[in-house]
This record gives C-alpha cells, structure tokens and sequence, in this order.
C-alpha cells in the first residue's frame, strides 16, 4: 500500500481504537492487527504524532505495580474520524466507479 | 535478550538525540515488553515481539530533526572553561570557515547529482523535439512531392520517438532513485551524530 495513504489510514486506526474509552499501546496494536499491521515503533509515531496535533491526550495509571500509559481521545480526534468518514464516501463511491468500469470492458 | 539488555541496548543506541527522548521511547518499549508478558509470553519472547533494535533507530532517526541532533551534539556536557570560550572564539575564523567548505563541498554534490539527472532530461525532451520536427518535415515533404526524402525522415522521426521513450523511463527511474537517496543520506547524516557517541 502506498505510505502516505497507509499513514493516513493508521491515524484513524488509532483513533478509532481509542474512541470508545481510553486504550494502552498493546492493546492498540492487538486490537487493529485484525484490520491492519502496526509495529511498536510506528505506533509510537502515530501516537506522537496525534498528541502534538492534540488528538490525544496521554496521562500514566499504575497497572499491577507500574505505571503505564493511557491514551484518551479528544474532540478534535473525533472530528477528524467523522472527517475521515466523509471522505471516504468519496473514495468508495470512486471505487464503485472504477470496478463497474473495468467489468464492462 | 531480557528486557534489562534489550532496553540498554535501545538507550545505547539513541544516545546523540535528547535524553528526554530517549527515556520516553525506552518508558514505552518497557511498557509493551510488560504488556506482552503479562499476556503469559516469557522474557525473550516479548522481547523478540518488538523486533529489531536498528528498525527502532531508523524510524527514531527519521523522525527527530536534525537541528535537535547538532544541538545535543554541540551541547556541552558541562559548563564551559574560560579559557575554552576563548579557544572557541579566537578559532572561529578557523572552525567556521572548515564548517561552511564541508557543507559546501555535500550540498555542491548534491547539486551534481540533480544536475545530471536535468541533463539527462534535457535529452530526453530534445529527443522528443527532434522527433515532433521531424514528423512535421516529412509531413511538409510529402505535399511537396518529395516522397523518398520524406519517408528517410518520418523513419528518423519514428528512431527519434523510441529514443526518448526509452529515456523517459529512465529518467523516471533515476529521479526516483534519487529522491530516495536522498532520504537515505539524510538519515546517514543525522546516524553521524548518534554513532560516534556509541563508539566513544
């Protein structure tokens, strides 16, 4: 797939495991392998990179003796889901377009 | 690997970009090293799950500005001596002037680089124009009359058109593999700054 659009759609992975209450980094990663392959080293970015454009916010709970870290989604990041959803339509409805083409031929 | 060796080697690894950083990913390895224990994996395995140190490097690397990189490496470890400001200043002709010819002569290659790869489309389009006039030529000899000379030109027209989409897809190909270099030197520069301070 190609790596922006992979980016993008990572994004939206991430943020849409965490839409429905607050989620750690492997669970993330369990929860989407299902959908789409994620390493710890690109979630970390992800996760970087949703903070700094105030997706997410972070906070650290003691789990069985240490601490780990929380993700909790924002209102921007559940704009930017209903965003991605929008655009989507889009691109599906392209996508129709382009199989119903390529059967007719 | 236990988790201990895996998270020093990381620290290791990272050294050059700030220390701040480096906790930061070294935190959150740990955690999903713990997580994945928890889970009922043993000590390596969890630590196997998180794949290669260097991965961890490059992606850090490609990551975190160079700016930041040169601004750890410069700064100093402790406070500066009198006498080493007074170095630092009375060298500066010499220093600054070693600095700016080292980045001249990489950005003079790079500009080679990128100036090769216009030459080479230049050819590729002054093929392609050479093959449109000829098309129009042989067009002009043929209502002319002049049948024999126009069909010698339309086939060089024709050679000419195959030329240039030959070199199109070269041309491609190299611009691509340019621009990939490029990142890869760019990440080559800035794993100068962490590397040297692993070997120290």
């Amino acid at each position: 797939m190609d790596i922006q659009l992979k980016r993008g759609l990572l994004d939206v992975c991430v943020l849409a495991a965490i839409k429905n209450g607050d989620s750690y980094g492997y669970k993330i990663i369990k929860d989407l392998n299902p959908y789409i392959e994620l390493s710890e080293s690109t979630l970390y970015t992800i996760l970087k990179r949703l903070e700094a454009a105030s997706m997410l916010t972070v906070r650290s709970a003691e789990h069985d003796g240490r601490l780990r870290k929380y993700y909790h989604i924002t209102d921007a990041g559940v704009r930017r889901i209903a965003e991605f959803k929008e655009e989507w339509k889009e691109v599906i409805s392209v996508y129709r377009f382009v199989i119903m083409e390529d059967q007719h031929e | 690997m236990n988790k201990t060796e895996f998270l020093n080697k990381l620290r290791t690894a990272l050294n050059g970009i700030p220390q701040d950083d480096i906790e930061e990913r070294v935190s959150f390895y740990g955690e999903m090293i713990d997580d994945r224990m928890e889970e009922g994996l043993t000590e390596e395995e969890a630590v196997s799950g998180i794949g290669p140190i260097d991965e961890i490097v490059t992606q850090t690397l490609s990551e975190v500005p160079l700016t930041k990189l040169v601004k750890e490496k410069v700064k100093p470890k402790r406070e500066l001596r009198a006498w080493e400001i007074v170095l630092i200043i009375l060298g500066f002709p010499l220093w600054f002037s070693l600095f700016v010819a080292a980045f001249a002569v990489v950005l003079s290659l790079y500009i080679v680089l990128w100036a090769l790869l216009i030459s080479l489309w230049a050819v590729m389009v002054s093929f392609a124009a050479v093959a449109l006039a000829g098309i129009a030529v042989s067009v002009v000899l043929f209502i002319k009359g002049f049948i024999p000379h126009g069909i010698a030109v339309l086939g060089v027209a024709i050679m000419f058109t195959g030329f240039s989409i030959f070199l199109a897809i070269g041309c491609v190909a190299a611009s691509k593999g340019v621009v990939r270099l490029t990142k890869k030197i760019f990440i080559g520069i800035k794993s100068l700054f962490i590397k040297k301070e692993t070997a120290k």
